[in-house]
Formats: C-alpha cells, structure tokens, sequence
C-alpha cells in the first residue's frame, strides 16, 4: 500500500545559549552541546517513546574532529537514545540546521518516518582556523571560471555591498539595531522559553593541592549581545577584508558556538498523543547563485518558496533572516521588501553570534517561540549560504 | 661570609614595576632568570594588579623590551604586602622605584628582612647617594650593596654604571660585574657614588651646554637638533627630542638635583631650568609621554616651540652648507675651522664642544676614575661615536687645550675655573694610550680591567688610542674576503671575516668563501664566520642590479648558482662551520648562517629572508631549507606528510619579509636552532664561536648526510596559499606582482606543482628556488623595486 502525503509539526524545539568563539564554550565539546539539546528536547514532550524516532538528522557546517565521526548518532548515543535510532550529519554550510529541519519533515511528509528528531551544532572554538583544521584547497579552482570559490566571506559581503550600494553607515546603523534588540530580549526574558541551560564543567590543574580542581559554570544566556555598542564606536572600526571597504568585525556575524535541536511528528502521532504543536513545517526551498555574491541567497530562495505555498510576504509575521553581514541583510530586506521591524526581532547574528551549521537549527527554535509568544501565524527563516546559495524554511503556527 | 667566585643568578625580584622595573624585569627573563616583579598591593580584589599592567604593558612598548613575546609568563606579578615570604628565595633583588630617599629607605626597612642572608641587594638609582641608602640598611647587609644603575631602555643600551659604596664587598662587585658583562651583555663603568653619578653628570651638562649656547647663539631647538644629532657622532634625537623622549619633568628634576646636590660645582650657575621648559612642564606638556613637549605632531607635520613666543611653528631645523662641508674633514682640521668660523652654527658647535673639554677635564678627578670611563659611559649611555676625550685626543690635544685655555682668558667658557695641570703636562697628545687611559685621582695611566670575563672579549669596544686587538695571521685574503686565525687561542680554527661593505654579499664574497672552506678542509679543524655588526645586509644588489641592466640573465644565473653552491660547500663540508652574528643578518646573510653547522648570536640579532621586499625570493639555498625544517617538523607528528602546517608559518614569514627582534626570536622563527648559542655580550661572539667550533670538531664532527626524500605540500599547499593570496588582491591589499613574488615563494616551499606528499631532493628544491628566482629577476616590476630600494633604502610598493 502506498503512503499518503501528510503534515510535520513541530512539537518541541530548544537550543543552548551561543557562546563566543573561544568564549563561555571554549573547552566545551559540540558533540555533548548536541547531546544536551537533544535529551532537553525529548524532555519537553515526556509522553513520546525515544524509540519511534526515525532519525536523527543534525546539520554541522565542519564535520570533522570534535564534531567529525558523524556527530549525530555519537550525540544521539550520548544523550540516552536507544540503539535502535540512527543518526546522520548533513553539511550545507551556514544553512545545515535548518536543513536537518526540512529533511525530518520530508521523511514525515513522504510517510517514511512518524517521530523525526532535527539539529544543529558548531564549535568555532574547536576550529583552529575558520576553513576547518586542515586547509587543502583544490588547485584546480584557479585559473577555472569559479576563481571566486576562492573568495572569504568577508569579500563577497563587499562584492554585495558594492553591487546592491549598501552605504558604510547604513551597515553600521543595522549592526547596532541588532545589539539593541538582543539586549532588549535578553532583558525581558524573551528568550527564557527557548534556551535550555548548559552547565559547563571545567577541569583545571591547581597547583597548589597538586589535584585536578573540577568545576561547574551554568551558561544561560547568549554571550555575545553587546549593551555598549554604538552606532559611533562601529564607525572608528576598519574594513578587514578590502583596502577603502565598508565591511567591518562590527557589522559582521559573530562567530560561535551552540547547539539547538527540533522534534517533529506527524499529524497521527500528533492526535494519538494528544500533543500541542508549536508550528507545522510549511515548506523549504534551496537554489545557488554566484559565489562570489553568496550574501544574495535569500533572494533566489525566499520568492519560490512564497510562490509555491500561495503566503504572501505581507502573511509573515516573523522572519529569522540571518545576519552573516549586515551589507548582504540590507541587501536582501530591500531588494525583497521585507517590514524591517519583522526581520529579527529579537537581533541577529551579528549580536547573538553564528554558529555556522546549528543557526538554522537554532532561529527555528527562536521562530517558533517568538511566534507563540505573540501568536503571529506564519514564520520565515532563511539564510545566505557560503559559495552561493540561498535557503529558506516556512513554518506555520496553529 | 660567601664570596661565590661566578655568581649564577636563578632567580631575582624587581622592585618596582615602573617602566624601568618593567623593562629590567624583561631583560633579566631572557637571560632565563625567573622574575618577581613587585609593586604597591593595588586596592581591588587583584592585589598584584599594578605589577601584572606593567607586565601586560611590556608587549607594547617600542622598541620592544622582551627579546622572545612568551618571556612575559617568565615574570611574576607580586605585591609587597602578600609576597614578601618569596623574596627569601631571590638572589638578587634589583629596587627600582621612585627617585626619592624617604621612599626607598621605608622600602629596604620593609623588605630587607625578608631576604635571605647571601642576597644581594642593588639600586637602580639614577642619582641617589649609595651611602645614604646604604645607611637604611642593617651593617650586615651593606657588604651586599651597591647601586647598578641601567640606562632607558635597558635591554638596547649598553651602559650599566656599577657604584660601590665604602662597605661593598669588593668580591661580589667583581662577580657582579662580571655577571652584568656576560650574563646580561651589559658594559660596565665602575663610576664613583657622586650624584648623577658618570654618564648622567656629562650627558646632563652637555645638554645644559647645548640649550645655554643654542640661546645665546639665537639658533631655533629644530636647528640646534640639526646641528648635534648624527652629524657630530650623536644619536638621531639629538639633543631637545632626546629631552622630550626623557621626559621633561625628569629633566627638571635632575636639573634640580644637580643645583641641590652640587653646591661647590664651579658650573653650579648653569644648572638651573630655563624659564620656557619651566612653563611647558607648568601646563603638562611633558614631552613624548604627553605628546606635547618641545616638540609636537599636528596631524603629519611636525612643529617645534618657539621660546620666544611660546607658540609652535613647523620643524624645519636646516644645516648650512658650509658647515656640513668643514664637518667631513679631519677631527684637526675641522675643530680649527669651526673656532675660526663666524657663522652662528659654527660658534654653537664649537661652544658646545669646548664646555664639555673644559668640564669634563676639570671634573675628571672628582667623578670617574679614569678617562676611559668617562669616553665609554657616553658612548654605552648616550648613544655618541666617541666620548669627549677621544674627540679632544683626535683634534690634536695640545691645539685644543690652547684653544680652551685662550676662551677662558677670553671669559668665552661658560665658568673660568681653569684647566688641571694634568691637562698641560709637556708632550701630553692626549688621555689614552697603548698603556691605558689617564687617571687624574692617582695621576697616572690606567690599563683595562683585568677580570677574567674581559679575555672573552676578543674585540672589546675601544677607545682611540687604545692597543690594537690581536688580528691574528693572515691565511687567505681575497677582496671580499680575510681568512685568518688566533692561534694564541686556537690554531686550528679558521676565521673568515667577510670585507664587503656592510658585508653585503657579492661574487667576490662567495669566491672568497668557497676559497677559504678549500682552505680549511685541507689544513683546519673549523670555521667561523666572524666580523663587526651587521653580519650580513643581505646580497650584493648593486651587482643584481647592473646586471639586469645590462641584460646579462646568464651572469645572474650563474651568480645565482655560486650563491647556492656556497651556501651547500658550506653545510656539507668536512669541517664544521659557526657563524657569529650580531645585528642585521637579512636575506642572503640569513642564508649564510642558516647553512652552518651552529650560529653565536648576540641577542640583538635582527635575522631575516626579507627578499620579498625587493620583488624576489630567497634563493641562495633559504627556501630549500625551510621547506626541509617544515619536513622535519612534520616527521614528529601523528601524520607526516602534513607539511603545510609547518610550511605556512615560513611562508607567512617569506611573505612579509619579517625579521627577528632578537637571537631567541630567530630560533622561534627557524632561521636559527635551538641548539645555537645565544651571546648576551656581543663582544664574546668570536671567543664563543672559536671554542663552540672547537668542540664540534673534538667531537669527530661529520657533515649531515644529503636529505634525500623531502615531503613536500605540492600544488595543494600552492593553492591553500594562492586562495589566501586571492582574497589580498581581491580586496586590494597586495598588488598584481606581490601576488607573482607571493606565489613564486609559495612554490618554492611548497616544492612546485607535485601531488601533495611527494618526496624530492635538496637538489630539485634547490633548482626551484633558483629557477623562480631569476623569472622573477627578470620582470619589470621587480628591477623598479631593486632600483628603488639601491636609491632609497625603502621598498616600493608596485
């Protein structure tokens, strides 16, 4: 017999707080931040049996080292699920967490899977250097017509800046709103709901007593929201990437460290169990542009997906862009003509920090919270992608 | 009591973490001594926070005070009301602190209890009485006292004045003189507890000398700088920026200490401050520390304080022809004409000149014990060519005397005290001699000291007049190069010393390098390559440069193929070869040591491949054996055909060209090995090496076998560099042809364009780097950089 075509929903999503690249996370592996948001995430739904889990699906934009070795059954393993759940790691760069999300819906969607369980996580910190910890670039890339595979982020953020004629100031001005606006979150609590805790232990030598002094820290809030940044203290700062650029470490996304997972279920466990979703996976697009452009995903992914679930842009409440650079975010909002006062707001990554392959993952989490706690109606997250592409995901609150 | 013969220092506490305690405290670390640094209990919960700033600090001061960036963990950060048990275990304790007697007396009451019986205790005072603070102290303590007083900033400046007080142990000032000379490099004067004490007491009144006559002589600070920077053997700072650099307010207050503490010197008239530095300090224009002083910066020009006014007025500070013309003859001829000159700036110089004689002559008895210290303190302290007596002894003594004697008749000198009868003792040519220097307190000539650390320095700083150093024989002499030996110290072990100007590296170099290791192989035992500072500034690219003018490629090929033959004959000849460096070691001077067998570095070793800067790549073997030592360091790891890890950091060092700060930098960088040794006192540089080749050969020396299969990071490793390398033009940071020069270096070290892992030879890398080279040689750009670079000593950026 054939399987019918149904509804995921997304009963549960949690996620650490982010840490700073060499920060609150340090020494802290990504693989047991994986595990505990993948253990906090089944807690919330305690009626579930772990054993229906189809999958594990987990989004890592490095897999390799600490987060190698296919992270997603280690952390599965880790975190107490049963033998009999698998685990995968998928790799689409900056957008895999949100890509973990849409593969889990898809396989409830086809009615390959009942339960799925989405997530993301990077350590940054584990990174020695941000291309991974062994630089082998293919030689065959020069002297090809993709010279610009090539190209650091930072440089394509200029190449849209210059393109799209996002102004220096205009940058600036977009990377203190988004202080501002995480400063404001954390201070009325708007994040409580989402962030599930992680205690840090650290295992220092005290010299002293000649024994290993262990310790506990809890991280509960994200560590990069700065309530001292200004618009005139962005300016002083110089363009890292380009002689005479306008792209700075301030108007930057952060880089970080975090974790964040996502449960899903189909309609029929939905009503068999009696639970109440937080949103249903609507739909996700994925499409490339040029690389040397990347910063532009968002527009060759945001239309198709509106087009082909008949949302107009005016139905999105809430729409978790992420910040990589404020010049690609302004680019994208103005060519698109999003509301600015819908596009994060709560902040984006250039506050709250990005960890490449768990961001998706983690401003669903955001999404679908932020949603509740206002009770808009339909959701959008989407993300630029390094050597070009865009990726957006639709969620609808019932 | 313990009268140790060699004092070996472990472990030591300074006292005051000011910039001086600071910097003391650094360079004591790179002499492996671990440090206290202490300082007041700072309020907060951080007691030490005062001496860890201070620390911190040192990573920012220019010129850099730490030889090596990780020698700040080798100083501790303490505080005097929780660390004080610690001290016990210091040997030697270095007080540093505020220039006030009351303070430094509650200090040693403080502490002295605390420190273990056999320590010594020294102060760093720039002026106090030793035998004032000496009386703070319990009588057992004062045989262990004395002043060891450090010019700014220490670990550059030779000078340490050495000052025993009457119940100084005269053994330990020995051991500590001797431990100042080679252990921390420093040259020592023993001065006399008077205050300023030596260099200070000159220096001070010279400058005092340099304002007074500038005034009289209506000359602007710029023109007076001008006037007494490098072209009277000073430094570049010359006189008022050398003040702003001091600090003004410090200015004023030696000023006031020498009226204070010199009421019967006959010069006591003009140690007072002038009235417009006494109202620059009034409003807190202190100088450098302040940004505002004599000097000042407004936005890119640089503008000078009028007196007169009390405005500031743009630089300009120009040299008269005519006087720059009579300062290039001879010391004879040049002092006449400057006194029979009218000109203002000629009436200046010779002013200043004549006080200094006229003071120094007089003051000689009372303040140094001879002449000589009085020639090296200016010299270690100040930064001069030569001391006040040597350049009276080189103008021709007697005229000169006769010249000082007619002013003062004259009432020209500043005071009319009249010169010492020493002065005019008949046939006098002047205060130093093959015998030793004048001493005027026991009237007679004082020969060199004659501590057993003094023999270690072959060719020690010295004084005109001053015995020869032994040259040893001649074996070989070719116009670029000597080869020579001591055989007093050992006949065995050839010197080569190369004679090039700055040692620069040409054909006649490499000829007479590869003729003397012929020599040596067949009769020596060792080499050492040894001459004055700078070892090397690099090739000869004067010859590059007339070649590619010419268009003579196959003359630079084959040049190109001499370099690296030497540097080869070198590394895999029969006997051992040690290099002894000191200063700049650059390009194909950094070759050339890199390719010995063991290097002596003076710690101010400035090494580097800076090939870069003239569009080109290391080539005379430089490249070849940085890709080998990234080989061999990959071997010690888990996955030994990474190399690009270890090639990386080199190519980031080819790239820009980097130097290193100091012999412990160049180990860290890979131009030198951690088996090297580093000379604190360069002057022990040629004694070293002759003894370290000594032993290499005692010790059946045999040549390193060829290296034979090379890992190397291949087209890969190219194309992690040129991903970077397209990021940097892309957002234009480098230019079309450093891209070229960059990944022309890149293939060099990454050995071409072979599968990542390959194995090859020296010999494929060695015709890589060559090969790349002389491409490179032969584009436009790069010939515009050398010219540039021969016509104006700075890189071109195209």
């Amino acid at each position: 017999m054939s399987r019918q075509l149904q509804d995921a929903y997304i009963v549960a999503a949690t996620r650490t707080p982010v840490g700073k690249r060499k920060g609150a996370f340090a020494h802290t592996r990504p693989d047991d931040l994986l595990a505990h948001v993948l253990a906090r995430v089944l807690a919330q739904v305690p009626q579930l049996d772990p054993a229906r889990i189809g999958d594990v699906i987990v989004g890592c934009a490095m897999p390799e080292a600490e987060q190698g070795m296919n992270v997603a059954r280690i952390a599965a393993l880790l975190a107490g699920l049963p033998d009999s759940v698998p685990g995968v790691t998928v790799n689409r760069f900056c957008a895999s967490g949100l890509q973990a999300v849409a593969d889990a819906a898809a396989r409830i969607q086809l009615g390959a899977a009942e339960v799925m369980l989405a997530a993301g996580t990077e350590s940054m910190s584990c990174m020695p250097q941000i291309t991974g910890n062994k630089l082998a670039f293919n030689p065959a890339v020069f002297g090809s017509e993709h010279l610009d595979i090539a190209y650091g982020m930072g440089l394509t953020a200029e190449k849209v800046a210059g393109r799209w004629q996002v102004a220096r100031e205009d940058q600036d001005a977009f990377a203190a709103e988004s202080h501002r606006r995480a400063i404001a979150a954390q201070s009325s609590g708007a994040f409580a709901a989402e962030i599930s805790p992680y205690c840090v232990r650290t295992r220092a030598a005290d010299a002293a007593s000649g024994v290993v002094r262990l310790g506990e820290r809890w991280v509960d809030s994200d560590e990069g929201p700065r309530a001292d940044s200004r618009i005139e203290a962005l300016a002083r700062l110089k363009p890292v990437f380009a002689a005479g650029g306008s792209v700075t470490a301030g108007n930057s996304s952060q880089m970080s460290d975090g974790a964040a997972a996502v449960l899903l279920v189909s309609e029929r466990v939905l009503r068999a169990e009696n639970l109440t979703p937080l949103a249903r996976f609507v739909d996700y697009t994925v499409a490339g542009v040029a690389p040397e452009v990347m910063g532009i995903g968002p527009l060759v992914a945001i239309p198709p997906l509106l087009g082909r679930s008949g949302v107009r842009l005016d139905d999105i409440d809430w729409i978790e862009l992420n910040e990589a650079f404020a010049a690609q975010a302004l680019a994208v909002i103005r060519e698109l003509g999003l509301d600015p006062a819908r596009v994060n707001p709560h902040g984006g990554a250039i506050a709250l920090g990005h960890p490449l392959g768990a961001t998706g993952a983690i401003r669903t989490a955001t999404l679908l919270h932020g949603l509740q706690r206002t009770q808009g109606r339909y959701g959008l997250v989407s993300m630029c992608v390094g050597t070009g592409m865009g990726a957006a995901g639709l969620f609808e609150r019932l | 009591m313990n009268k140790p013969r060699r004092l070996s220092i472990r472990r030591a506490a300074v006292l005051g973490a000011g910039v001086m305690g600071a910097q003391i405290a650094a360079l004591l670390a790179a002499a492996r001594i671990e440090v206290l640094l202490y300082d007041l209990p700072a309020d907060a919960d951080d007691s030490r926070a005062i001496a860890r700033g201070a620390i911190g600090g040192l990573a920012r001061l220019e010129p850099a005070p730490l030889a090596s960036p990780e020698l700040a963990a080798a100083i501790e950060a303490a505080d005097y009301e929780h660390d004080l048990s610690r001290l016990a275990d210091c040997e030697l304790v270095i007080e540093a602190i505020a220039e006030r007697l009351d303070l430094k007396e509650a200090l040693y009451r403080r502490i002295e209890p605390a420190l273990a019986p056999t320590a010594i205790l020294v102060s760093n005072t720039s002026g106090l009485s030793l035998a004032a603070l000496a009386a703070a102290l319990p009588p057992a303590r004062r045989a262990r006292f004395c002043g060891v007083h450090f010019f700014n900033p220490p670990r550059y400046m030779t000078l340490v004045e050495l000052i025993a007080t009457e119940h100084s142990d005269a053994a330990l000032l020995d051991a500590l003189e001797t431990w100042l000379v080679s252990q921390l490099g420093k040259g020592v004067v023993r001065a006399l507890d008077t205050p300023n004490f030596l260099a200070n007491r000159i220096g001070v009144f010279s400058l005092l000398a340099v304002m007074h006559h500038g005034a009289a002589c209506g000359l602007g600070f710029d023109e007076v700088d001008a006037l007494t920077g490098p072209l009277i053997g000073r430094p570049k700072s010359a006189s008022y920026r050398t003040a702003d650099v001091v600090g003004l307010d410090t200015l004023v207050h030696v000023i006031d200490t020498l009226r204070a503490t010199l009421p019967d010197d006959p010069w006591r008239a003009l140690f007072q401050t002038p009235d417009w530095l006494a109202a620059l300090v009034a409003r807190g224009a202190l100088g450098q520390k302040t940004r505002l002083g004599i000097y000042r910066k407004q936005g890119r020009t640089i503008e000078v304080l009028d007196p007169a006014s009390g405005d500031y007025r743009p630089a300009a500070g120009q040299v008269d022809a005519g006087i720059i013309a009579l300062l290039r003859q001879a010391a004879p001829e040049r002092f006449a004409a400057l006194r029979a000159s009218e000109h203002p700036q000629a009436r200046f110089l010779w002013a200043i000149f004549r006080d200094v004689f006229h003071y120094c002559a007089v003051q000689l008895e009372h303040i140094a014990d001879n002449a000589r210290d009085v020639d090296l303190a200016l010299r270690w302290g100040f930064g001069w060519t030569q001391g006040p007596f040597e350049i009276w002894q080189a103008a021709g003594w007697a005229a000169v005397t006769a010249a000082i004697e007619a002013d003062i008749a004259a009432g020209r000198t500043l005071c009319a005290a009249p010169l010492p009868a020493w002065v005019h003792t008949p046939g006098r040519d002047g205060v130093h001699h093959a015998g030793g220097s004048w001493s005027a307190r026991t009237q007679r000539e004082r020969p060199r000291s004659t501590l057993p650390v003094y023999a270690r320095q072959l060719f020690p700083d010295r004084v005109l007049g001053e015995a020869a150093a032994d040259i040893g024989e001649t074996l070989l002499e070719q116009p670029g190069v000597r080869l020579w030996r001591l055989p007093r110290l050992d006949a065995g072990i050839g010197i080569v010393s190369l004679q090039s100007k700055m040692h620069a590296i040409g054909e006649e170099v490499l000829d007479g390098v590869l003729a003397a290791l012929e020599v040596a192989e067949a009769e020596l035992d060792g080499l050492v390559i040894w001459h004055e500072a700078p070892f090397a500034v690099g090739a000869n690219l004067k010859q590059v440069a007339e070649a590619c003018a010419a268009g003579e490629f196959a003359r630079l090929a084959a040049l190109a193929d001499k370099f690296q033959r030497t540097t080869q004959a070198l590394r895999y000849a029969r006997v051992p070869s040690v290099a002894a460096v000191q200063g700049l070691a650059l390009g194909g001077g950094c070759e050339l040591l890199m390719h010995c067998t063991q290097r002596v570095l003076a710690l101010e070793s400035y090494i580097g491949l800076v090939e870069f800067g003239v569009g080109l790549i290391p080539a005379g073997g430089g490249c070849t054996r940085l890709a080998v030592q990234a080989a061999e360091r990959a071997a010690a790891t888990a996955t030994p055909e990474e190399v690009f890890a270890f090639v990386q950091p080199a190519f980031m060092q080819v790239a820009q060209g980097r130097v290193a700060n100091s012999a412990l930098d160049a180990v860290r960088m890979g131009y030198a090995q951690p088996g090297d040794i580093v000379a604190f006192n360069p002057h022990e540089r040629l004694y070293l090496a002759l003894k370290a080749a000594r032993a290499l050969s005692e010790n059946g020396y045999r040549p390193p076998l060829p290296v034979r299969a090379i890992p190397v990071a291949g087209i890969t490793g190219i194309a992690n560099i040129e991903m970077v390398l397209t990021n940097l033009q892309l957002g234009g940071q480098i230019s079309a042809h450093d891209y070229r020069v960059a990944k022309a270096a890149a293939s060099a070290l990454c050995g071409g364009e072979l599968d990542p892992g390959s194995r090859v030879d020296e010999a494929w890398l060695l015709a890589l780097e060559r090969c790349l080279f002389l491409e490179l040689v032969q584009t436009a750009e790069t010939q515009a950089r050398i010219r540039h670079m021969l016509e104006t000593g700075k890189p071109l950026r195209n």
